[in-house]
């Protein structure tokens, strides 16, 4: 393996890492606004919801902390890929219901950016994760 | 087996979950997701212009005294007599905007309960401040 | 030593005899007004049990539907009285609490709360209080409840006035529980009646609204809930 094209991966990894834990801190300081965003989706019922707003920020912040620190990477990775795919999917199945959704990703923060703009930055992450995760997959089956 | 990682991890996030739980659990309505604020700011009501009915929760003397103009009397004191009245003239497509005399006094708010429960409007607000914050603005206006 | 001992016994000695307090007899009252009252009053008797006077400062309540006052100002040591906390009933229903503030110039005891609880009767209860017809939506009959209070047994309940636009039927569906069915003659144009419920033989009456009301469908947003 070219050792700069790892450290292009490294790098790559990090970031996405960094960007999780900035994601699950800011939900993880407002639960009941998280709590909201989750209902909005009308996917789930209140009750689920409340107490997944409470689970997932931290389940993000130590994942992104696996992807950073590269300690249990390959669970971390693919309990973020696993948790993107899913929210891309009830995104657009939102969307398609005619739900006015404000994402709630990056906290009410994001609350201005376009859907469009969201979903695309999804897509670019959704995307980086798997090439990550199917490297990772790689390198573990020649290891 | 690095399933085990990923297990792990979960795991691992219900203990600041939990604990976080703990922190808030007099703060969060569990069961039901708590309905929207009752509550409207003066500014946000006087926006809503035609579109909004006034209502006076105040005794009938406060009332008379003065009032935001265009508003109706409907008080507990005599409320089976003028809610009738309030009804014969109360239009579905408008908001409903509750006040008696201050942020602190309970009558707006009782007044816009029996409203949503007993004859079940929807759109019935609390005016924040009351009538002492709507004074405010105006003399604030006419000031300039 | 024995100065410091002195003068903290003096201090002490001292303190307590200027005490002074009021004591009260309840700061909690529960009222059970009966259905034609249209105030009920709670006395909150009170003592100063205490060596020295207590001035009673100000005497005020949370709404304005309550009127407090006090028989004394300076209330000698002693000496009894009361705060009489009148609670204007007017149509309030269920139970309602009222509390009254106290202040005095004594500092242990600078404000003090009492709570008056009324339970308030209620012979009839009509749900909902409004039923309408919007312009086009046919005109089929709305049922209204009519219940009686628990600790009022009602036969029978009586519609007034007959109204040429709404047609009224009243029957019975339990002790003490009735149904009301109005129904518009049609929903073409506006129509509004306002007609009173009375049990019994009683004058005291509870009114139902009854409109149609040609008002613009509502715009339908896009927004789903």
């Amino acid at each position: 393996m070219d050792s700069r094209s790892n450290i292009v991966w490294r790098i790559l990894a990090l970031m996405i890492g960094a960007l999780f834990i900035y994601a699950g801190a800011i939900k993880a300081l407002d639960p009941i606004g998280f709590a909201n965003d989750i209902d909005n989706f009308k996917i789930l019922p209140w009750f689920v919801g409340v107490r997944l707003a409470f689970y997932l920020p931290w389940l993000e912040i130590l994942c992104g902390l696996a992807l950073v620190t590269r300690r249990f990477y390959f669970g971390g990775l693919s309990i973020l890929t696993t948790l993107t795919l899913i929210f891309v999917v009830v995104t657009i199945v939102a969307k398609a219901r005619g739900l006015d959704i404000t994402c709630g990703c990056f906290g009410h923060a994001s609350k201005n950016l376009s859907f469009t703009w969201h979903l695309v930055l999804d897509f670019i992450l959704l995307a980086a994760l798997l090439v990550l995760w199917r490297r990772e997959v790689l390198r573990i089956r020649a290891a | 087996m690095k399933l085990k990682q990923a297990l792990l991890l979960v795991l691992l996030a219900f203990v600041p979950a939990i604990g976080q739980a703990i922190y808030f659990h007099d703060k969060v309505s569990w069961q039901t997701p708590v309905a929207a604020s009752e509550m409207v700011t003066v500014t946000q009501a006087r926006a809503w212009g035609d579109n909004a009915t006034w209502i006076d929760a105040r005794p009938d003397a406060e009332f008379a005294q003065d009032h935001v103009p265009g508003a109706i009397l409907l008080n507990e004191d005599r409320w089976n007599e003028l809610l009738p009245q309030f009804l014969v003239v109360w239009s579905p497509e408008k908001k409903i905007v509750v006040y008696c005399s201050t942020q602190g006094c309970n009558a707006s708010r009782e007044i816009a309960h029996r409203l949503r429960t007993e004859a079940q409007l929807q759109n019935v607000f609390v005016l924040e401040g009351g009538w002492e914050e709507w004074v405010k603005r105006r003399d604030e206006e006419n000031a300039q | 030593m024995k100065t410091q001992v002195l003068a903290f016994t003096l201090s002490i000695l001292l303190c307590a005899s200027a005490r002074s307090e009021l004591k009260w007899e309840q700061t909690q009252l529960e009222l059970h007004p009966a259905v034609g009252d249209k105030v009920a009053v709670g006395h909150f008797k009170y003592k100063n049990t205490g060596t020295a006077p207590v001035k009673i400062k100000s005497v005020h309540s949370s709404c304005g539907c309550t009127t407090a006052q006090t028989q004394k100002d300076q209330v000698a040591p002693g000496e009894s009285g009361e705060i009489t906390a009148t609670f204007n009933i007017g149509d309030r229903t269920g139970t309602q609490v009222k509390s009254v503030t106290v202040e005095t110039d004594n500092p242990a005891q600078a404000s003090t709360v009492l709570v008056l609880k009324a339970v308030i009767p209620q012979m009839l209860e009509v749900q909902p209080a409004l039923v309408y017809w919007q312009g086009g939506e046919a005109p089929k009959s709305k049922t209204v409840s009519v219940t009686a209070g628990k600790d009022f047994p009602v036969k029978q309940i009586k519609v007034t006035p007959v109204s040429t636009d709404f047609q009224v039927k009243v029957s019975k569906v339990g002790d003490g529980e009735f149904k009301v069915e109005v129904q518009p003659r049609d929903t073409a144009h506006q129509m509004v009646a306002t007609f009173a419920i009375q049990p019994d033989d009683s004058p005291k009456a509870v009114y139902l609204s009854a409109r149609v009301i040609n008002s613009p469908p509502p715009t339908t947003t896009a927004v789903k809930p």
